[in-house]
């Protein structure tokens, strides 16, 4: 796998305190069993081992426009449909939660929870029997072993993000990510970084996306991204005195 | 079973509180959603037939369809039945549907609907976490509107629940329901698998009445989530008369699907049919854009109250499952997640503005845009039904302007008429109708049966006062132009609420002034598509001969056995579906009828036909008037009021066949001919096998459609056609 190792070195990210402590977790070596305390409280955090470690940086991640969003949840089913032949939300590894029930305002109304592929992936650090890794034969996308997986739930717990995006299957009492595609069996296209994946080919709204290089790793804002497309060209109306589009016309607040 | 159920509908008698289940398998042939609810209803109290709405004995189900929580496209409402007390003369059993997440997670819960019948003592609410079915005490929830019922049933169910994290179920939880044994085996599948640790993001979906169900108006609408109305039939009303607050429904589960693969592939077949949403020139593909574009596919365009600009900043906000995202929810919170008649029911008129706005006209009719959104927030907060509501309000107004109605009047009211289109004014006057005061306890009679007690419901429905075109519902589309609408409605229980069926694709293409397809090519492409009767272009030709034809009897029919199958059991939105024709494609051609068997085999793993479908959709049919026999239907009923045959049209522009050519013509000045309508009528009971002389099915025909025990009930009564 001459390419992923090169595209491993192109990707690879130094993961220095200060991602740590915006947000992206804590980093040791890659491999390693130390449990570190999940940054559920995400300002509460222990101090990281001494030293500069790397994890190469996944060559691919799922960013989104919360506001194109329209809740319609087809992301949600066709991962659970990709993945595990039929539709469950909560299999689903992409969760989009809608307002209890439907009363806030845009644009709070709808949070869109896609896996991260965080650079400091807690869930691989966690894991004690190297069934969450990074798998460097398809782009370092950071994925789940089934076979390997024990049901500890540590990645679940040690998922920095809320709600996590590690994904316990009740029936198979083990855990899943995002895999970005690599392993669905019922997707008939390629996935993985150079792939497509079922969540952003379903969504009707373009508010999935695809991309390669790593979203800045504090909070939401690195992966809450305007995928609205630009306006149209400079000139006249096509048709004046029609309707605007409110979609497309609405200032975004 | 096969894919796509969950193998169990619920059913919960009130009267008794005993739960229990019901076997889908055994309902199986109806296919879902409307075809398992007629005939759950009829097996439960068909032979008790006739009796009333507000009877506890009246059933009400509330079912999903095999496409229910999947991502089928637009296919995520829940189709509510039972007798329904809006309708007029007659309590007609009636459906409506609602939109939103309940359908999805009743079917998460592993439940393929909920069957409600008998009358609780006390108000009560019923509860579903999976498989765990309680009914609680609405104690505190009774009387609130229904936002606060639905949040405050959304705390009830969990309390501890942070938005936007997950939430765990116990098996200490987990309580089986009376007489289940155990869930069923799914052969393999994970969905129905018995959990342990089992985890949501989401949220309960809760259907409710409001105040006005709670005192069984007519008017009582069912609402879920902010704007999702079932609004036609008055069962909230039911609800209310049932001491029935709310049903809740979250779940854990899924729905198990057939064939993964070939589903996912239709879904993405089915993506060449969308609006383009990264294409900024999307609208200038619909010739004049405007409202073609709007109502035709573009996301957000069912809400009218925020096309005025500064627009709202908003985004356009989808039911489960669809892809077109017709609805809106806006920063201001107003008008979130309503549509269509829901955002033009109440038009407001702004403080300073002398006078009403024109009624129903919405934003664009000159009515105060935010105020036109607040006052129709507060007809859904009541549980008013926004199709009644809308021709109660006009008809309240025209009767003040001829000096029938107001202080000293005929109808002597304190409503406050000289404020006619005020915000004030629409307040004081949902909330008497909700609450039964005053006037208000009239008004919540519903149009009909309102002018009835006034005697003035044969007059001003002759002379058009007092558009109820069909059974107490009010004119949607000129019948006298857009025929198959009314037909479609007449030889139904209300109005169509159809709109795929022609209406769009046809007359608002044309309405545009520069419609994208001639009238030649429309009515070619469009036909093409109405399996089995494909081939026949005349079925959309809408000539005062045309309306008569025995092209027009297949088109009727057509639209019936689409109605009752593709989009009543299969659970699609009339809004979406059918398909026929699409600008999104280089030849115009839409996704009807490839898609629904392509979709309906994916998920159940069956094989059939578009045509196949249809035949159930007739057989649905057929045991759905089998049911208004019962209550009393006969031909001679089935009649529109005088003011289509007096009356005459303004027209509404459909493309027509005269003269050895096609065109687009408004039909202005047409009335309808009485003796070709009944001519009509004879023609249509004979295709769809029915007796010409009553309308009645014949045995033939009940004993075709797997039948018989419906036509050995009909033969009792001596109502077998």
């Amino acid at each position: 796998m001459a390419e992923s190792t090169k595209a491993d070195e192109k990707n690879e990210k130094k993961v220095l305190r200060r991602d740590f402590l915006t947000g992206s977790g804590a980093a040791i070596a890659v491999g390693a069993l130390a449990v570190v305390t999940p940054a559920a409280a995400a300002v509460d955090v222990p101090t990281p081992t001494e030293g500069e470690v790397t994890y190469p940086a996944s060559m691919g991640y799922i960013v989104y426009d919360s506001r194109l969003c329209f809740g319609c949840q087809s992301c949600m089913y066709a991962c659970s449909m990709a993945h595990q032949g039929e539709a469950n939300p909560t299999l689903s590894r992409i969760q989009i939660v809608k307002d209890a029930p439907s009363f806030t305002t845009y644009p709070h109304d709808i949070v869109m929870n896609p896996c991260r592929q965080c650079v400091s992936p807690l869930c691989v650090q966690n894991c004690p029997t190297g069934a969450a890794h990074i798998d460097t034969e398809h782009g370092n996308v950071r994925v789940i072993d089934q076979k390997k997986c024990i049901g500890c739930k540590r990645c679940i717990q040690y998922c920095p993000q809320r709600p996590h995006r590690t994904v316990w299957n009740p029936y198979l009492q083990k855990s899943s990510k995002c895999d970005l595609c690599l392993d669905a069996p019922y997707w008939s296209k390629k996935g993985g970084p150079d792939g497509e994946q079922a969540c952003v080919s379903i969504c009707p709204a373009h508010a999935l996306k695809l991309v390669h290089e790593p979203p800045p790793q504090m909070d939401e804002v690195g992966y809450d991204v305007n995928l609205a497309p630009p306006p149209p060209p400079p000139g006249p109306p096509r048709r004046p005195g029609t309707p605007p589009a409110a979609t497309q016309s609405a200032p975004k607040v | 079973m096969a894919g796509g159920y969950t193998g169990k509908i619920l059913r919960v008698n009130l009267t008794t509180k005993t739960i229990s289940r019901i076997d889908t398998e055994q309902y199986e042939a109806f296919g879902g959603g409307h075809g398992m609810g007629s005939a759950i209803f009829f097996d439960l109290v068909g032979d008790q037939l006739p009796f009333g709405g507000f009877d506890p004995r009246n059933v009400i189900t509330i079912m999903t369809s095999p496409f229910s929580g999947t991502f089928v496209p637009s296919s995520g409402r829940s189709e509510v039945q039972g007798l329904g007390p809006m309708l007029y003369p007659i309590e007609w059993f009636g459906h409506s549907s609602f939109g939103g997440r309940f359908t999805a997670q009743l079917k998460y819960a592993g439940w393929d609907g909920v069957v409600v019948d008998g009358a609780s003592s006390d108000p009560v609410w019923i509860n579903i976490v999976d498989d765990k079915v309680t009914i609680e005490s609405a104690k505190g929830i009774w009387g609130m509107n229904t936002w606060d019922a639905q949040q405050e049933i959304s705390r009830r169910v969990m309390p501890n629940l942070r938005y936007g994290e997950w939430a765990e179920f116990t098996d200490s939880e987990l309580v089986l329901p009376a007489n289940s044994s155990h869930i069923p085996d799914h052969s393999g599948s994970m969905a129905y698998w018995f959990a342990q640790n089992r985890y949501t993001t989401q949220v309960p979906a809760v259907v409710c009445c409001g105040p006005a169900g709670e005192t069984k108006s007519r008017l009582g609408c069912l609402v879920h989530g902010p704007g999702s109305q079932a609004s036609l039939c008055g069962f909230g009303g039911v609800f209310g008369s049932k001491n029935l607050k709310a049903i809740s429904a979250i779940g854990t589960g899924g729905v198990p699907i057939a064939d993964p693969k070939a589903f996912m592939e239709a879904r993405l077949w089915f993506r060449q049919f969308l609006w383009d949403v990264d294409d900024p020139y999307q609208a200038d593909k619909y010739e004049g854009r405007g409202l073609y574009a709007l109502i035709s596919g573009q996301p957000s365009g069912g809400n009218v109250l925020n096309g005025q600009v500064p627009l709202i900043p908003a985004r356009a906000a989808a039911c489960l499952s669809c892809p077109r995202g017709c609805r809106m929810r806006l920063a201001t919170g107003e008008s979130n997640e309503a549509v269509c008649a829901g955002t033009m029911a109440v038009n407001v008129r702004a403080p300073q503005a002398a006078g009403a706005p024109a009624p129903g006209a919405g934003g664009f009719g000159g009515g105060d845009a935010k105020l036109s959104r607040e006052g129709n927030d507060l007809m859904t907060q009541l549980g008013l039904s926004h199709w009644q509501f809308m021709p109660l309000q006009r008809y309240v107004a025209s009767l003040y302007q001829r000096g029938l109605l107001g202080k000293g009047k005929k109808i002597d009211t304190d409503l406050p008429m000289d404020d006619v289109g005020s915000m004030g004014y629409y307040d004081t006057l949902m909330r008497k109708i909700a609450a039964r005061v005053g006037i208000g306890n009239d008004l919540s009679e519903a149009c009909a049966r309102f002018a009835e007690k006034y005697g003035m419901l044969q007059d001003d429905l002759n002379n058009g006062n007092l558009q109820l075109t069909y059974w107490g519902t009010s004119e949607h589309y000129d019948t006298r132009v857009e025929t198959e609408w009314g037909f479609g409605s007449l030889f139904g229980e209300r109005d169509l609420m159809q709109h795929m069926m022609a209406n769009y694709p046809l007359h608002w293409m044309a309405e545009t002034g520069s419609p994208y397809l001639t009238a030649e090519a429309v009515a070619k492409l469009y036909t093409d598509a109405m399996v089995p009767y494909n081939g026949d272009p005349f079925m959309v030709d809408y000539s005062e001969t045309g309306n008569y034809s025995d092209s027009k009897v297949k088109q009727v029919a057509w639209v019936k056995h689409y109605e009752k199958f593709w989009t009543g059991a299969g659970g699609f939105c009339g809004w979406r579906w059918p398909m026929c024709i699409t600008n999104n494609t280089p030849d115009h051609r839409g996704p009807t009828p490839e898609a629904e068997p392509k979709f309906w085999n994916a998920v159940t793993g069956k094989n059939i036909t578009f045509a196949e479908g249809m035949v159930t959709g007739h057989k649905i049919y057929t045991l759905d008037r089998s049911i208004w026999v019962l209550q009393g239907r006969h031909r001679d009923m089935e009649k529109f009021p005088d003011y289509v045959y007096n009356e005459k049209s303004k027209g509404n522009i459909m493309p027509m066949y005269q003269n050895g050519k096609w065109s687009y013509e408004t039909g202005e000045g047409r009335t309808l001919d009485r003796a070709k309508v009944e001519e009509f009528k004879t023609k249509f009971y004979k295709f769809e096998g029915y007796n010409p002389d009553n309308g009645y099915p014949t045995r033939d025909t009940l004993e075709k459609a797997g039948l018989r025990k419906v036509a050995d009930l009909l033969q009792s009564r001596n109502r077998l056609g």
